[in-house]
C-alpha cells in the first residue's frame, strides 16, 4: 500500500493540476456563471441550496479511503509544494468578509437644497444683488440632510458586524505534519489533506477527520447546541462523535487528525455563509415608518405639485413657483423624527438594558413587541442549563428533588438505610470536583471540573451531605474504571470510614438496565432483599415513568467486599477486574434533567396572555422537549397531542382527529419530509408546538414558515448553529452567557441573564415604545398643516408670506424635539400586556385616523390659531388684515419703498422685510403656544388627561420648560442675526395664541371622552388613533 | 421577478377599483353613502364652528385697534426716501432727448403725482408759518399748503415736459409719511453726483430744504389731503463731458433724528439713482 501511494499522488496531483489550468483558463466565466446562478438561485428559490442539510461523508470512510481521497498520508503529511498548490487553489482557511454595502439615506430635503441653490443661481444670474435666502435655505437644508445622514451612518456602524466575529474565532497558529516534519504554520494556511496535532485547549482550526485519540474530549456544544455531546454514530455529521468541526475547543487531551475542508467550505463556514446570505428583514417599525413616509411624502409632493401648477398657471415666475414648492414641501417633511424616533428607541433600549436586554439594533426595540410567535430554545433559555437531579427511586418510592435555582428546598425522606447508602454511591462514584479555591461562593455557582451529570450529583450531595470532598477523603478510592461508551457503567472501590469495618466498598453507577443486570439483590429500608420479578417490575415501572419525563436515569448500585477475600492490602487491577462484577446489591435510580428556570412559566403564561405564541425549538429528544414544554407551560396541562389522545383511547394515531390536539411535538425527521404547506398547516392548526431534534437548516425552516402566517418572530438561541435563525427571524434573541459569539453578532437582542422572563419585559416595553411612537408622530404632524397653510394663503390670497422655511426648520428641528421625544416617557395607558400583538398589515403605526385628526382637526386649529397672532402683528403696526390680501407683488418689489399701510404710513422695502420677519416670529410663537397644548393633549390616546395623570410624566414638562426656552433665545437672543429671520417679538404676542390651545386641550378632551362613552360607535372608529 | 410584480400591479389595480367603488358593500371610497354624510356633516359643523371662532377673535382684535393711529410705530422709526417717477424696477432713468415716446412715461407719472399739488387743489389748504413744527390738538386737522412754485423748472409750470425734452430732466424725491414723526433740526434733502463729475445737479427748494411745518403728520384719517414736502433735482449735463450718464445720490441732512446711514435698509434717509441720457 505505502509503495502504492505515490502513484496515486502523482495521478491525483496532474488532475489537480488540468483543474488548476482549467480553473484559470476560464475562471473568470466560470465564476460568472456561478455568481449568476447563485443569484437567481437566490431569487427562485430563496437559498435553497444553502438550506439543504450539511453533507458530510467522511466520518464515515476508513483512514485508508480518506487517504486516498485526499492525497495525502497520516504519517508523513503533505509536501510543502502541495500544501502551497492547494492553497492556491482553495484559497487561505478564512472565513470570506460579507460585503458591506453601505446605506445611503436620501431625503427630499436634498433635492430642496439643490433646489435651492439652482434657484439661487438662477436669481443670481438675474440680479447680482439677489437676496442670499434661499442660499441659507440651501446651507440649512444640506446641514439637516448631512446631519441625519450621519446620524444614519452612526447607527449603521454601530449595528451587527456578524463576520467579524467569526473570523475572531479562527486560532492563530496550528501544528501541521508536512514533509514528515511537525511544523507551526498559521491556520488560515492550512489545506484540505493536512494532518494536524490537537493539544488540550486549542481550537480546532478548520474541520477535521480524527485520525488517533489520547483522552481528548471535543466541546461542539456551540455548533449542536446540546449540552451533553451525542455519542452515537448519527447520520447527520453535526451529532456525529467523528469528525471534529472547525471552532469547536478541546478541553483535554491530546489528538491527531486529517483536515478535510478549509474556510468557508467548513461546516462553521457554511453556517456563516447561511447565517450572513440570509438577508435581515427590515423590522417592523422600519416598515412602519417607511410607511408613514410614504404617506407624508405623498401628501407634500402632491400638494407641492397642485400649488405649483396654481402658482404658475396664477401668473407667479417658475422661479418663484419652486420657491414655494420647497416651501410646501419643507414645511410637510418632519425633519426631526428621524432624530427623534432614533433616540426614542435609544431610550427605551436604555431602559431595557438595565432589565438584562442588551438591545443592539435599534428597530428591534419595537420589533419585541409586535412579536406574535416567539420560537424559543430549549437549553439555557427556558432550563437552566445545567443537569440537576429531579427524581430519586428508592424503597419501591419517586421522590421529587428539588430543583429550583438553589436546591435550598430538598423535602423527600432522608432517614431511611437505603438513603444512607445511595448518598455515599452517589458521593462515592463520582469524579467531578470542585475547583480549588471557591470557598466563599455559594454551591450552586461553584465551578466543577467534570461533565455535566457527575456536576449535578456533585452539587446534589454536596448540598445534602455537607463536605463531599471530606467524605471522600475519608473513604479513600483505591481503584477506578471510568465510565465509557462500551461499559455504559463506571466503577471505584473505596476503603469505608467506619474503622471497625475493614471491608472495601465497591461502588457503581451507570445505565439503569446495565446496572440491574449486574445485581442479585435490591435494598429496601436498609435491608438487602433478593431481586426477584416483582422488585424488577417495580424497577422498570420507575425506569419508564422517569425515563418518560424526558429525564436521564442512571442507576446505583454498591457490594462490601468481602475482608477475608480482599483484605487491606489487596492490591486491585482494573485490567483484568481481579473483583466481582455481579451480584451486587441495586440501591436505587437517581434521575437529572436540565430543569426549567423557574421564572420561565410565569412568563409563558405573560406572553399567552399576551396573545405570543411560544414555539419550542430544540436540538433534543422529543420526550425531553415535551417534559420540558409541559412543566414551563409550553404545552399547557390541558392540551394533549395527537399521540396523547391515542394512547388515552387506545386507538392507532392515525385514527385520532387532528382537531382534537391542541399540542404538536414534531421532529427534525418528520420535519424533514414535510412541503411548505404542510408546515404552514401545522403552524396554524396547532397552537403549542415543539419542534426536537431540529438542525440548524430546519430552524430556518420554521422560521420562515411562521413569517408567512404573517406573523412577527422572535427567535431565541445561544449556539453558532442558532445563528443563521437568528438572522432570518425578525428579532433574533441571542443568551448573554450560555450564547456563542456568532448567536450574539447575528441577533438584534442579547439577554444579559439568559433568562426567558426578560422577553417579557422586553415585549412589554416594545409595545409601550410603539404606541409612544404613535403619539409621537401625532404630535409631530400636527404642525405641519401650520406650516403648510400659510404658504397656501400665500400663494392664493397674496398675503405677505407668514411663515418662513428657515422659521418652519426651527420649530421642526428646534423647539418640538424635546417635547416629541418627552412623549417616549409615557406610561402606558391600559395594560398592554393583555390585548393581542398588533397585526402587521392593519395595525399600522400611522393610520388614516391619526393623519385625519391630526392634519384636518388639530393642524388646522393651529394654523387658525398662528394666523391670529400673524394678522395682530400686522394690523397693530399698521397693516389690516384688510390691506393685506393680494399685498404680496407689491409687499415684495425690492424697488418699492413707500408703501402705503391702512394709516397711510410709507414703508421701505427693508422695513417691511422686518415687519415680515417679526410675522415670521410670531407665527412661530403661535404655532409653539399650541404644540404646548397639542403635547400635553398627545399624552393620552383614550383616558383623559387627569386620569393619566398631567405631572407623573416629568419629562412633558421639561419638553414644554425647553420649547419656551428654545423660543425666547430664537426671539430675544438671536432677533438681531438677519439670517434667521427673528425678531424681538412684544411680550403680550406671546399669549394671543393661548385661547386656541386652550381649545385644543377641550376639543381633545371631548374627544376622548366620547371614545370612552361610545366604545366601537362611529366616532371611536373615526377619531381614535 | 418581472412576473411577480406584474401581478402585483393587476392586484393593485383591481384593489383600487374595489377601493373607489364596492358594489358588495356599496361603499364609495371605503365609506358608505351613509357614513359620508354623517363626515360631511360633521366636517361642516367642526369647520363653521372653526370658522366662526376665527371670525370671532379676529374681531375681537380688531376691536383693540384705533382708527386714527396704528397701536405701533417702532418699525418704523425713521423714513425712507422715495422718487419720483416711479421707477419700474431699478432706479435707472433712461430717455433720448429726441425722442418724446422715451420719455412719456416718466412726465405722466410726475404730472400725476403733482395732481394733488396744483393750485386749484391746494385751495382749501392752510398757509402755514414757515419754519416750526405744527403740531395740532384736533379735533379737526388742516393740512399746510405746500407751494409747488418752488421746485421751480421742476413744478411743471412751466416746462410741463419736467426739463427731460431739453436734456435737463427732472426727479422728485419724497421722504416716507411716518405718523407723529417731528425731524429735528433743520432737515434738507443733499443730493450729490457720485463718482466723475459730468452733470451739475441743482435742488429745489433752494438748499433742499425741507420744512418743519409739514410735520407732524396725523395719518390718513385724521389729516385729510396732507401734502408731504417734496425736493427738486434738476441735471444739467456738462457739455463737455462725454458720458451722458449720472449717479446721483440724495441724502436727508441737518436732522440728528432722520437717519441717513444703515447697512440693510440702503432708502432708509438716502436714496441712490442713476440718469442716463442719450442724445
Amino acid at each position: 500500500m505505502r509503495l502504492k501511494t505515490p502513484e496515486i499522488y502523482s495521478v491525483e496531483l496532474s488532475g489537480t493540476e488540468d483543474v488548476g489550468k482549467t480553473d484559470t483558463g476560464d475562471g473568470k466565466e466560470k465564476y460568472r456563471g456561478l455568481k449568476d446562478k447563485r443569484l437567481e438561485l437566490k431569487k427562485n428559490h430563496q437559498k435553497e441550496e444553502l438550506k439543504k442539510e450539511v453533507d458530510l461523508e467522511d466520518h464515515k470512510l476508513s483512514i485508508k479511503e480518506l487517504e486516498r481521497k485526499y492525497g495525502t498520508n497520516i504519517v508523513t503529511g503533505l509536501s510543502s509544494t502541495q500544501a502551497a498548490e492547494l492553497l492556491a487553489r482553495n484559497g487561505p482557511n478564512a472565513l470570506t468578509p460579507p460585503k458591506e454595502t453601505p446605506e445611503i439615506v436620501k431625503f427630499p430635503q436634498a433635492d430642496g437644497a439643490i433646489l435651492c441653490w439652482i434657484a439661487y443661481g438662477i436669481q443670481y444670474f438675474n440680479d447680482k444683488s439677489s437676496s442670499l435666502d434661499s442660499v441659507y435655505l440651501g446651507c440649512v437644508l444640506a446641514l439637516v440632510v448631512i446631519l441625519t445622514g450621519i446620524f444614519a451612518y452612526y447607527q449603521e456602524a454601530k449595528s451587527t458586524n456578524i463576520m467579524a466575529s467569526f473570523s475572531k474565532m479562527i486560532p492563530q497558529q496550528a501544528l501541521v505534519i508536512r514533509d514528515s516534519e511537525k511544523k507551526t504554520v498559521p491556520a488560515e494556511q492550512l489545506v484540505v489533506g493536512d494532518i494536524v496535532e490537537i493539544k488540550g485547549g486549542d481550537k480546532i482550526p478548520a474541520d477535521i477527520r480524527l485520525l488517533s485519540t489520547q483522552g481528548c474530549k471535543v466541546d461542539n456544544s456551540s455548533l449542536t447546541g446540546n449540552l451533553t455531546p451525542s455519542l452515537r454514530t448519527h447520520d447527520n455529521p453535526l451529532e456525529a462523535e467523528n469528525p471534529w468541526n472547525k471552532m469547536s475547543t478541546s478541553p483535554v487531551g491530546t489528538a491527531t487528525g486529517m483536515v478535510i475542508n478549509t474556510g468557508d467550505r467548513t461546516i462553521i463556514g457554511q453556517i456563516a455563509s447561511l447565517a450572513s446570505g440570509v438577508g435581515h428583514e427590515k423590522t417592523p417599525i422600519a416598515i412602519e415608518i417607511e410607511h408613514f413616509v410614504h404617506i407624508v411624502a405623498g401628501v407634500a409632493v402632491s400638494i407641492g405639485i397642485l400649488f405649483f401648477i396654481i402658482a404658475v398657471s396664477m401668473k407667479y415666475y417658475v422661479l418663484d413657483s419652486i420657491i414655494f414648492l420647497i416651501g410646501i414641501i419643507v414645511a410637510n417633511v418632519p425633519e426631526g423624527l428621524l432624530a427623534t424616533v432614533t433616540v426614542t428607541l435609544s431610550l427605551t433600549a436604555k431602559r431595557m438594558a438595565k432589565k438584562n436586554c442588551l438591545v443592539k439594533n435599534l428597530e428591534a426595540v419595537e420589533t419585541l413587541g409586535s412579536t406574535s410567535i416567539i420560537c424559543s430554545d430549549k437549553t439555557g433559555t427556558l432550563t437552566q442549563n445545567r443537569m440537576t437531579v429531579a427524581h430519586l427511586w428508592f424503597d419501591n418510592q419517586i421522590f421529587v428533588a428539588d430543583t429550583s435555582e438553589d436546591h435550598s428546598n430538598q423535602v423527600f425522606d432522608q432517614s431511611s438505610g437505603t438513603w444512607a447508602s445511595l448518598s455515599k454511591i452517589i458521593t462515592l462514584c463520582n469524579r467531578a470536583e470542585f475547583r480549588p479555591g471557591q470557598e466563599s461562593v455559594p454551591i450552586m455557582k461553584k465551578v466543577v471540573v467534570g461533565d455535566a451529570s457527575e456536576t449535578a450529583l456533585l452539587k446534589f450531595s454536596e448540598v445534602i451531605l455537607g463536605d463531599v470532598m471530606e467524605i471522600r477523603k475519608r473513604n479513600r478510592k483505591v481503584a477506578e474504571i471510568p465510565f465509557n461508551s462500551t461499559n455504559k457503567f463506571q466503577l471505584s472501590i473505596h476503603e469505608t470510614d467506619d474503622p471497625s469495618d475493614k471491608r472495601f466498598l465497591m461502588v457503581m453507577k451507570g445505565a439503569p438496565e446495565r446496572v440491574l443486570e449486574k445485581c442479585s439483590t435490591i435494598m429496601v429500608n436498609g435491608q438487602e432483599q433478593p431481586l426477584d420479578d416483582s422488585t424488577a417490575e417495580a424497577f422498570h415501572t420507575a425506569y419508564m415513568e422517569l425515563g418518560g419525563l424526558g429525564e436521564r436515569v442512571l442507576g446505583f448500585c454498591h457490594l462490601y467486599l468481602p475482608a477475608d477475600k480482599f483484605p487491606e492490602t489487596y492490591s486491585f487491577d482494573v485490567d483484568t477486574v481481579n473483583f466481582p462484577t455481579s451480584n451486587l446489591c441495586f440501591v436505587g435510580l437517581l434521575s437529572m434533567i436540565d430543569p426549567p428556570r423557574s421564572t420561565v412559566p410565569d412568563a409563558v403564561t405573560k406572553c399567552r396572555s399576551a396573545g405570543i405564541k411560544v414555539i419550542m425549538v430544540t436540538g433534543d429528544h422529543p420526550i425531553t422537549a415535551k417534559a420540558i414544554a409541559k412543566s414551563v407551560g409550553i404545552i399547557s396541562a390541558n392540551s394533549e397531542t395527537v399521540e396523547d389522545i391515542a394512547k388515552r383511547l387506545n386507538i392507532p394515531v392515525e385514527q385520532v382527529s387532528k382537531r382534537d390536539a391542541k399540542a404538536a411535538v414534531v421532529t427534525g425527521m418528520e420535519l424533514k419530509d414535510m412541503s411548505p404547506e404542510q408546515l404552514d398547516e401545522l403552524l396554524t392548526d396547532y397552537s403549542e408546538i415543539v419542534f426536537a431534534r431540529t438542525s440548524p437548516q430546519q430552524k430556518l425552516i420554521i422560521v420562515e414558515g411562521c413569517q408567512r402566517q404573517d406573523a412577527v418572530v422572535a427567535v431565541t438561541g445561544d449556539g453558532v448553529n442558532d445563528s443563521p435563525a437568528l438572522k432570518k427571524a425578525d428579532i433574533g434573541i441571542a443568551m448573554g452567557i450560555a450564547g456563542s459569539d456568532a448567536a450574539k453578532n447575528a441577533a438584534d437582542m442579547v439577554l444579559l441573564d439568559d433568562n426567558f422572563a426578560s422577553i417579557v419585559t422586553g415585549v412589554e416595553e416594545g409595545r409601550l415604545i410603539f404606541d409612544n411612537l404613535k403619539k409621537t408622530i401625532a404630535y409631530t404632524l400636527t404642525k405641519n398643516i401650520a406650516e403648510l397653510c400659510p404658504f397656501l394663503i400665500y400663494i392664493i390670497a397674496g398675503l405677505p408670506l407668514p411663515i418662513g422655511t428657515i422659521t418652519i426648520l426651527f420649530i421642526d428641528l428646534g423647539t418640538d424635539i424635546i417635547p416629541s421625544i418627552a412623549l417616549a416617557y409615557e406610561k402606558a395607558e391600559s395594560d398592554i400586556m393583555n390585548r393581542k400583538p398588533r397585526h402587521k398589515k392593519k395595525d399600522r403605526l400611522v393610520n388614516a385616523p391619526l393623519a385625519i385628526y391630526s392634519y384636518l382637526h388639530i393642524g388646522l386649529m393651529q394654523a387658525l390659531g398662528a394666523f391670529v397672532v400673524y394678522f395682530t402683528v400686522y394690523a397693530q403696526e399698521g397693516f389690516r388684515p384688510s390691506a393685506l390680501i393680494n399685498l404680496r407683488v407689491e409687499w415684495e418689489k425690492d424697488s418699492v419703498n413707500d408703501l402705503e399701510d391702512s394709516y397711510g404710513q410709507e414703508w421701505t422695502q427693508y422695513q417691511r422685510k422686518y415687519l415680515e420677519w417679526t410675522g415670521y416670529t410670531a407665527f412661530f410663537v403661535g404655532i409653539m403656544i399650541q404644540q404646548i397644548a397639542d403635547l400635553i393633549i398627545r399624552k393620552t390616546r383614550r383616558n383623559s388627561i387627569f386620569q393619566q395623570g398631567l405631572f407623573r410624566n416629568k419629562v412633558i414638562w421639561v419638553g414644554i420648560a425647553s420649547q419656551i426656552i428654545i423660543a425666547l433665545i430664537l426671539s430675544y437672543g438671536l432677533g438681531s442675526v438677519s439670517a434667521l429671520n427673528f425678531t424681538m417679538l412684544r411680550p403680550q404676542y406671546w399669549f394671543v395664541a393661548v385661547p386656541h390651545a386652550i381649545l385644543i386641550w377641550v376639543y381633545d378632551e371631548v374627544r376622548k371622552l366620547f371614545i370612552r362613552l361610545y366604545p366601537g360607535s362611529w366616532w371611536d372608529k373615526n377619531m381614535y388613533y | 421577478m418581472a412576473k411577480k410584480e406584474k401581478k402585483s400591479f393587476s392586484q393593485c389595480m383591481a384593489e383600487w377599483k374595489l377601493f373607489l367603488y364596492n358594489p358588495t358593500t356599496r361603499e364609495f371610497l371605503g365609506r358608505t353613502t351613509k357614513s359620508w354624510g354623517l363626515i360631511l356633516l360633521f366636517y361642516l359643523v367642526f369647520y363653521g364652528f372653526l370658522a366662526a371662532l376665527f371670525s370671532f377673535t379676529m374681531w375681537a382684535m380688531l376691536q383693540t385697534l384705533n382708527d386714527e393711529v396704528p397701536k405701533y410705530r417702532d418699525q418704523i422709526p425713521s423714513p425712507g426716501l422715495m422718487v419720483f417717477p416711479k421707477p419700474v424696477t431699478a432706479l435707472d432713468y433712461s430717455f433720448r432727448v429726441s425722442d418724446p415716446e422715451s420719455y412719456r412715461g416718466y412726465v405722466d407719472d410726475l404730472t400725476k403725482f403733482l395732481k394733488s399739488y396744483d393750485l386749484e387743489e391746494q385751495k382749501n389748504l392752510t398757509a402755514c408759518p414757515d419754519g416750526a413744527l405744527r403740531e395740532q390738538k384736533g379735533p379737526t386737522y388742516t393740512a399746510c399748503q405746500f407751494p409747488v412754485v418752488s421746485l421751480k423748472g421742476c413744478s411743471g409750470v412751466e416746462d410741463p415736459e419736467f426739463g427731460y425734452s431739453t436734456g435737463n430732466p427732472c426727479i422728485l424725491v419724497k421722504m416716507n409719511r411716518i405718523i407723529g414723526l417731528k425731524p429735528q433740526g433743520k432737515p434738507r434733502i443733499n443730493c450729490i453726483s457720485k463718482g466723475e463729475k459730468t452733470a451739475t445737479l441743482s435742488t429745489y427748494p433752494s438748499n433742499g430744504t425741507i420744512d418743519l411745518k409739514y410735520f407732524p403728520y396725523y395719518g390718513k384719517k385724521l389729516h385729510v389731503r396732507y401734502l408731504q414736502p417734496l425736493v427738486a433735482v434738476q441735471v444739467a449735463f456738462n457739455t463737455t463731458s462725454t458720458g451722458k450718464e449720472v449717479t446721483v445720490e440724495c441724502k436727508i441732512d441737518g436732522s440728528p433724528n432722520l437717519r441717513n446711514q444703515d447697512d440693510r435698509d440702503k432708502f432708509l434717509g438716502r436714496v441712490v439713482f442713476k440718469i442716463t441720457m442719450h442724445a
